[in-house]
């Protein structure tokens, strides 16, 4: 047993919790520089996800105009998911 | 099918007999043209459950539609706002399906996660560099830890690690997507914030991992 394994049997034993993985740290290091204070929730963006859409399949640049909703769209995958999922739908089906 | 306006698709949905019947057998063509589309990325129509998922949200989208029809604002084409819910219904139902086929039992049993490959046992760096991140990480491990709350630290791990949907992850922290969303929101504000006094830069911490 290595002096971590040990620090964490040690931690364990008082009822701590175990240390944050490696990947956790990182991965939560990698959107950081993403981050504003100001920033829009899934609400939010949902309630304007259909306007955001249309301003994009059409000549606008979204980005530009609401860059607030962009920079949700960048650190929230489900946000993001909704929003290709509708820019689909709307450049594919309504063309046809 | 008669092209309505904005005005037309209310007034009609609004309406009672064969304008409403109508309207509703329009909208119901117009979610399950746009379905295959939202759904691409995942499934194909000539998959089994394609169908019965395509009826099941369809079905659940009309009648939120008909629920939500005063809070429409008119800011987008009405279809477009229609189709916004049909994704999310879609989305919302694939998401549950898909976790809870492949791995609801494997996070409820095993809490431990295995040691990520190759983050600090990097056979290809040298000793410098592999004590130069280990340093950086433990810095950076000891600063979250003081910084979070147990419920940030917690979603962090659901999130990062566990790689499981943020729907999931609310569901299994009992509470909501959006108060899930603002829970990190307001963690990685908190960090950012501490290690910017501690002049820390995230992109610096990165490069030491990205590069070998």
């Amino acid at each position: 047993m290595n002096i971590k394994e040990l620090i964490q049997k040690f931690r364990a034993s008082l009822g701590m919790q175990k240390e944050l993985p490696n990947e956790a740290v990182l991965g939560f290091l990698r959107v950081l520089e993403e981050v504003r204070a100001e920033e829009l929730d899934c609400d939010e963006i949902y309630a304007k996800l259909d306007e955001y859409v249309e301003c994009q399949a059409g000549t606008h640049d979204a980005a530009q105009l609401m860059p607030l909703i962009r920079e949700h769209l960048d650190l929230c995958p489900e946000c993001c998911e909704e929003y290709e999922a509708l820019l689909n739908v709307i450049e594919e089906a309504e063309e046809k | 099918m008669p092209t309505r306006t904005n005005e037309n698709w209310l007034s009609d949905l609004r309406a009672t007999g064969a304008a409403r019947e109508s309207a509703l057998e329009d909208l119901r063509a117009v979610i399950q043209k746009g379905l295959p589309y939202a759904l691409s990325r995942w499934l194909s129509p000539d998959q089994p459950q394609f169908n019965s998922l395509v009826e099941e949200v369809t079905q659940e989208t009309l009648l939120r539609v008909l629920d939500q029809l005063d809070t429409f604002e008119g800011r987008s084409q009405f279809t477009t706002w229609v189709h916004k819910i049909a994704v999310r219904i879609a989305l919302t139902e694939l998401r549950r399906k898909r976790w809870r086929d492949s791995s609801l039992d494997e996070l409820t049993e095993n809490e431990d996660v295995p040691p990520p490959p190759g983050l600090l046992a990097d056979s290809q760096a040298g000793p410098e560099t592999s004590a130069e991140r280990a340093d950086m990480l433990e810095r950076v491990r000891r600063i979250i830890e003081e910084e979070l709350t147990d419920r940030q630290r917690e979603a962090l791990i659901l999130l990062g690690v566990k790689d499981i949907p943020m729907e999931d992850a609310a569901h299994k922290l009992k509470t909501n997507r959006n108060a899930l969303y603002k829970l990190l929101h307001d963690a990685r504000v908190r960090l950012k914030s501490r290690l910017s006094m501690e002049d820390i830069a995230p992109h610096e911490v990165l490069s030491l991992f990205e590069t070998k």
